[in-house]
């Protein structure tokens, strides 16, 4: 039996991140099958599942560059199936990529100035902004270097810091953790709960690092073929068996 | 230092037009043929710039830009002909035959008028994908060419327009690279320059932060195809006679030449590009022209000019693939605090 969660009352749906009933299928291939999700503000919602679980597909579909087949997203009670990738972002739907994809060619300020000015900041605010974006994120020495010179860790926390910049509502986070060592990831955790705290921002983070998606999460939502497996409470989800033999492995035996 | 750099594309705006006085001062006690040469280098000038708005912040190429530089000469020279002229030449409907403007509001008349025309042609070729938008401003390219040499009545078709008022001399042309070279930098200090150049580094990153791709690159087209237009005007003023092939393929090469050679990410670079195959492009007539050594003249076979250009380019791409400058800017040398490495030269 999937664990519930509190489906949350009007108040809870008009202002939070919905997906209901999504399905996508590329050329007769079904990624995701049916999958319902609900984000809301302040939480930490994880989405685990193995490789060609349809985890990025789903990111992609949110995030408006994957078309749905059926179903939809709704931000605040609201359709949001016609808007295009920018017209999401800019009203507070953001997302940062696996890969960082940072503007290379332009310094570490002006990657996250990009973000408060496409928001609609003149660019001496947004030039502000993310000088204290930065050097709240530890990267005031790296302002005005190439963000593509940069050391893989902080280039992925530019790309957040970008994410920052655009003050999301919701925020999509596709395996931040990604080529990061261990003392990254525990900076990656402070940050991470930083944004939810102080912007009172949503975050699904999208993660195969477990210990961290179990440490961060609130709840978590397991997915496996394009379904959802299991849904909950972050301690519930560790202990289901179920997902315990779909993906954390059957070898793993022992309660943690 | 932070809120200095908002400024630095000033900066450099304000060194270049600086050289720019330098070199047209020596123009003005040269030989005539020279200081021609340098005349046709500045509108050039402004032609290499304008195409740096677009081409150099979005980080696409246009091969089209060379039209709206056949548009405004073509346009200017209808507005500011004398009717009895165009009587014999055209066959242009009465109104527009009487009409004769003063050259000053003709050239502000055509920028605006190109500056709608190109949002009317921009905005279906900026939402284009890939390469397909280069090949449509190709495709521009082909049609004004065919258009203009076709159109009797309103181009005199492939025959030359003739005794266009010749207003532009070398502070007319310095004055329009100069304003040019104002815009662009003006433009690059935009919050929209900055978001297009977004674009450039990563389309995908860039509707991510809630850049809305296409919308930038039309305001960077329509800009950039006003500048151009205008350097059409003054090119056409400063020759005085207006034919279709003069805005085709060979310039449309030189002006692109000129932009990547230089770089074409940076405003330094366009002009530096523009200043180099010109003093190449002038060294290689010469040498066609035949040296004279004693009493033997050598001369290259025509045609060395455009192969050695070609060459140029060539060594460029594959040596330099980002031109000579990259997308360094040169600035104002910084005599005080020597220390902070990070606050003056970010530019690699």
């Amino acid at each position: 039996m999937m664990i519930q969660p509190d489906s949350g009352g009007a108040d809870a749906s008009a202002a939070s991140l919905e997906v209901d009933g999504v399905v996508v299928d590329f050329q007769g291939l079904r990624a995701i099958e049916d999958v319902s999700l609900t984000l809301r503000p302040g939480e930490i919602l994880g989405l685990i599942g193995p490789n060609g679980a349809g985890k990025t597909t789903l990111i992609n579909v949110l995030t408006g560059f994957q078309a749905v087949t059926q179903g939809s997203v709704r931000l605040g009670g609201v359709d949001i199936a016609g808007w295009k990738p920018h017209e999401r972002s800019r009203r507070g739907l953001v997302r940062t990529f696996q890969s960082v994809l940072p503007f290379a060619g332009l310094t570490a300020l002006e990657n996250v100035e990009a973000g408060g000015v496409a928001i609609g900041l003149v660019r001496g605010e947004a030039r502000a902004e993310a000088v204290r974006i930065l050097s709240e994120m530890g990267l005031a020495h790296a302002a005005n270097r190439k963000a593509g010179t940069l050391p893989f860790g902080e280039e992925r926390r530019v790309g957040i810091a970008r994410a920052i910049a655009m003050r999301p509502r919701f925020l999509l986070m596709d395996e931040p953790a990604a080529g990061l060592n261990d003392a990254e990831c525990r900076d990656l955790q402070t940050i991470v709960r930083g944004i939810c705290v102080s912007l009172s921002c949503g975050v699904l983070f999208i993660e195969h690092r477990m210990s961290m998606v179990f440490e961060l999460c609130h709840r978590i939502q397991v997915l496996q073929l394009g379904r959802t497996l299991a849904l909950g409470p972050t301690d519930a989800i560790r202990a289901d068996p179920k997902v315990r033999k779909a993906y954390l492995g059957e070898d793993e035996v022992s309660p943690c | 230092m932070v809120e200095n750099s908002l400024f630095r594309p000033l900066q450099t705006a304000l060194v270049l037009i600086l050289a720019l006085i330098a070199v047209a001062l020596c123009a003005s006690i040269a030989p005539p043929a020279l200081q021609r040469t340098v005349i046709e280098a500045l509108i050039k000038l402004t032609v290499v710039v304008g195409l740096f708005i677009f081409v150099g912040q979005s980080g696409v190429f246009s091969f089209g830009h060379v039209a709206f530089m056949a548009i405004g000469g073509y346009m200017s020279a209808i507005l500011t002909l004398a009717p009895a002229r165009k009587a014999t030449l055209l066959d242009l409907p009465g109104a527009i035959e009487a009409l004769q403007l003063p050259w000053p509001l003709a050239l502000v008349a055509v920028i605006v008028a190109v500056g709608v025309l190109a949002t009317v042609v921009g905005w279906p070729f900026c939402r284009l994908r890939g390469i397909a938008l280069p090949m449509a401003t190709f495709a521009l390219l082909i049609i004004t060419y065919v258009v203009a040499s076709n159109w009797q009545q309103v181009t005199g078709g492939r025959q030359a327009l003739v005794g266009l008022p010749r207003y532009v001399g070398l502070w007319t042309a310095f004055g329009g690279a100069a304003l040019a070279i104002l815009v662009a930098a003006g433009y690059a200090m935009t919050r929209h320059a900055l978001m297009l150049r977004c674009s450039r580094e990563s389309e995908v990153a860039a509707a991510a932060t809630g850049i809305d791709v296409e919308r930038e690159r039309l305001i960077a087209f329509v800009l950039s195809a006003m500048v151009v237009a205008a350097g059409g005007v003054l090119f056409s003023h400063f020759i005085g006679t207006i034919t279709a092939s003069t805005f085709y393929l060979d310039l449309t090469f030189v002006t692109l030449t000129m932009l990547v050679v230089g770089g074409m990410r940076s405003l330094t670079g366009a002009c530096a590009g523009v200043a180099l195959v010109s003093l190449v492009s002038e060294l290689l007539r010469s040498v066609e022209r035949g040296v004279a050594i004693g009493d033997v003249t050598i001369a290259a076979p025509p045609g060395l000019q455009e192969i050695v250009l070609a060459a140029l380019l060539l060594a460029i791409l594959v040596l330099r693939p980002a031109g000579l400058l990259g997308d360094a800017e040169i600035g104002w040398p910084s005599f005080r605090r020597a220390a902070p490495a990070t606050a003056t030269r970010q530019q690699g």
